[in-house]
């Protein structure tokens, strides 16, 4: 009798766990309200060009992740008010193993420009550009060689100069209980590969910069989304005189975070304004301006002015990177060090200081 | 000598949740049906660790919310490979994938967030000082000091044992282990020892979880177990699935693992080497556990 009963119950389960189980596949995001709102005065002023439209293709983590996906969102947003342009934002359950597929789809869309911000998916765009040569593309963090392919390339070495200088002064000062007198500092990759050593290349050399006898502590967690290896990564460097450690590591930096509040320490964050995880101990954050970068392709392609085969590059020049307000932690460092950090950034921009890319070398 | 205390202090902290899942993983083989679940349940403890402990904004109600949670899902997997003969294997899988499938939708649901779940306000389990042993110069240093899991993870080693060894239900577990039939002709009601054991597994797997998450971190991210159940279960099959060597096999991997994240920095040794020694000594030692075992001519 109670074993019949269960087969049911079992099957409940197990609908009840399927159901749970396959999150709703998000209908494409149509921006219509925004896109058709702003659209009406520019068609009645420009009466005879149809607003162009753009497809942005989410990546990994989805729209939500207050982080490179609703930054880059936001941009095109902000790209649809400002231009009139029609924007659509795709998102998918599985943005990698999809590629090819969600291309494609957009491509015969009808969309004039096709964006993705999946890394992943160089190698199906390489192969699906060809097949649409009347559409442009666009890919961010990578290039594709491809003539109907816009490259959206970001200098992280300049940012990551600048966030490696300020922590070279910092980590000597005085009166600041954060810091101890040694002359170390850490940064922490997930994992070791050009992508990567970018960043932490960039970091050394901004604090060599500063002072050549500043020793880098560097480690890999050989992963980003492992918090409790970043906090043992950070707490192994604290150990070594180190008191400000850079997340190169994405989810494996909440874990650096965590370490620099238990040991009263200081972290650098990564990619968006992180700063306030923990407030007052992300001494900054490097900061990529996707959003900036997404705006300033769909202004071009407004213009006329955007052609494939080509890459661009956002540095600190194009406001593309840059260091955090540092808004709980500027009060911490003397004026004069963030002085000196905007002296840099202005070299770097003017190309006085030049700062090495390795995925170059 | 402080280098020396440092790698020993790491080694036990990282040990932790390898211990805790370790004695869940070695429960289950004991009874014969290797626990594959580890993984999940482990991910389902941190979880709900987590998110009970900043509800109700008390870490203790979320320790216990985590082994009940873990539970939880424990009591499926019994149910499926108890009562429904499902493939251990197969089952196992299933709720390690449902684990984190359902855990990652919870949180966009729940928290509107992807990826990690930190809420500022949650506290950390506190760390204790052993009061004598604190003084004494290199024992206070390794030994006192940590975090609450960390000791109850030695005594999880310790009940195991007497559980096993010491006690009716844990001659019944063995026995129901090595060959169920005649277990049941003995009259031993198999059905409740499985169930108890994969049960007390499963307290210990939400442990071994909220170690990571409310122990040592205080958020919840995706997959934060990264393979650390595995492991665990690699120790059950280095101790032989006795109590005393699978901790010995937990802390050899929590003692290499500290010791390579201390090689990698400062130390000018390409970062792959050292990353590689934790798993080069698994698979070192298990080979030499086969290799021991057809020497011996026995299985397990």
């Amino acid at each position: 009798m109670f074993k019949k009963a269960l087969i049911p119950l079992v099957f409940l389960v197990v609908i009840v766990a399927l159901v749970a189980c396959s999150s709703p596949v998000p209908a494409p995001a149509e921006e219509k309200p925004a896109a058709t709102e702003e659209a009406k005065p520019t068609a009645t002023e420009v009466p005879a060009v149809a607003p162009k439209k753009v497809a942005l293709i989410i990546a990994q983590g989805g729209l939500g992740d207050r982080s490179y996906n609703d930054l880059a969102y936001s941009g095109l947003q902000k790209a649809a008010k400002d231009l009139g342009v029609e924007i659509k934002a795709i998102e998918s359950p599985d943005p990698v193993g999809e590629g090819e597929q969600l291309l494609r789809t957009a491509a015969e869309s009808g969309f004039d420009l096709v964006i993705t911000l999946e890394y992943s998916h160089f190698d199906p765009l390489a192969r699906v550009a060809p097949d649409y040569p009347d559409t442009l593309f666009g890919i961010v963090n990578i290039a594709v060689d491809q003539p109907n392919v816009v490259s959206i390339i970001f200098k992280e070495q300049e940012g990551s100069f600048l966030a490696g200088a300020l922590a070279a002064m910092v980590t000597t000062m005085d009166g600041n209980p954060k810091v101890n007198p040694d002359k170390v500092i850490g940064a922490i990759g997930g994992v070791q590969s050009a992508g990567i050593d970018k960043f932490l290349v960039g970091y050394e050399e901004g604090a060599h910069y500063i002072d050549p006898d500043i020793e880098v502590l560097k480690a890999y967690s050989q992963g980003f989304g492992d918090p409790a290896k970043g906090k043992e990564l950070t707490l192994a460097m604290y150990e070594k005189g180190a008191d400000i450690v850079y997340q190169v590591a994405g989810g494996t930096g909440e874990g650096v975070f965590e370490a620099a509040e238990e040991k009263n320490h200081y972290a650098i964050g990564v990619d968006s304004d992180q700063d306030y995880i923990k407030p007052g101990y992300i001494l900054t954050s490097m900061l990529k301006h996707v959003d900036v970068a997404i705006y300033d392709i769909v202004s071009r392609l407004n213009d006329g002015t955007l052609e494939g085969g080509v890459t661009v590059e956002y540095g600190l020049k194009e406001d593309g990177v840059g260091l955090s307000p540092m808004k709980y932690t500027k009060d911490d460092v003397p004026q004069e060090f963030l002085d000196r950090v905007d002296e840099i950034r202005l070299k770097i921009i003017d190309g006085e200081i030049l700062v090495t890319d390795v995925t170059k070398e | 000598m402080e280098a020396l205390t440092n790698v020993l202090f790491g080694t036990l902290r990282v040990s932790t949740p390898l211990l805790l899942a370790g004695m869940a993983v070695l429960l289950s083989q004991q009874i014969n049906m290797l626990n594959i679940a580890i993984e999940g349940l482990m991910l389902a403890g941190a979880f709900s660790a987590v998110v009970v402990g900043a509800f109700l904004g008390n870490v203790w109600l979320g320790l216990l919310a985590s082994m009940l949670f873990a539970m939880l899902f424990t009591l499926i997997f019994a149910l499926f490979v108890i009562d429904l003969k499902a493939n251990l294997i197969v089952a196992g899988l299933a709720l390690n994938i449902l684990a984190g499938g359902l855990l990652a939708y919870l949180l966009v649901v729940w928290f509107n967030t992807r990826g990690v779940y930190s809420p500022g306000t949650l506290d950390k389990l506190p760390l204790i000082t052993i009061p004598i042993i604190d003084q004494i110069p290199f024992l206070g240093a390794v030994f006192s000091g940590h975090g609450v899991l960390t000791y109850v993870s030695w005594l999880s080693v310790i009940f195991t044992s007497l559980l096993l060894y010491r006690t009716p239900l844990g001659t019944h577990m063995r026995a129901v282990g090595e060959h169920k039939e005649a277990a049941e002709t003995a009259g031993i009601p198999v059905r409740r020892v499985q169930y108890t054991a994969l049960l007390i597994g499963g307290a210990m797997a939400g442990l071994a979880g909220a170690q990571l998450a409310i122990g040592d971190l205080t958020l919840f991210s995706e997959n934060m177990t990264n393979g650390r159940g595995f492991i665990a279960m690699a120790a059950v099959f280095f101790g032989a699935a006795r109590p005393g060597l699978t901790a010995l096999g937990c802390l050899l991997f929590g003692l290499f693992d500290a010791l390579q994240i201390r090689l990698q920095i400062g130390t000018g040794i390409p970062p792959q080497l050292p990353q590689m020694l934790p798993y080069l000594i698994v698979v070192g030692t298990l080979t030499m556990i086969a290799v021991r075992r057809k020497l011996k001519g026995t299985s397990i």
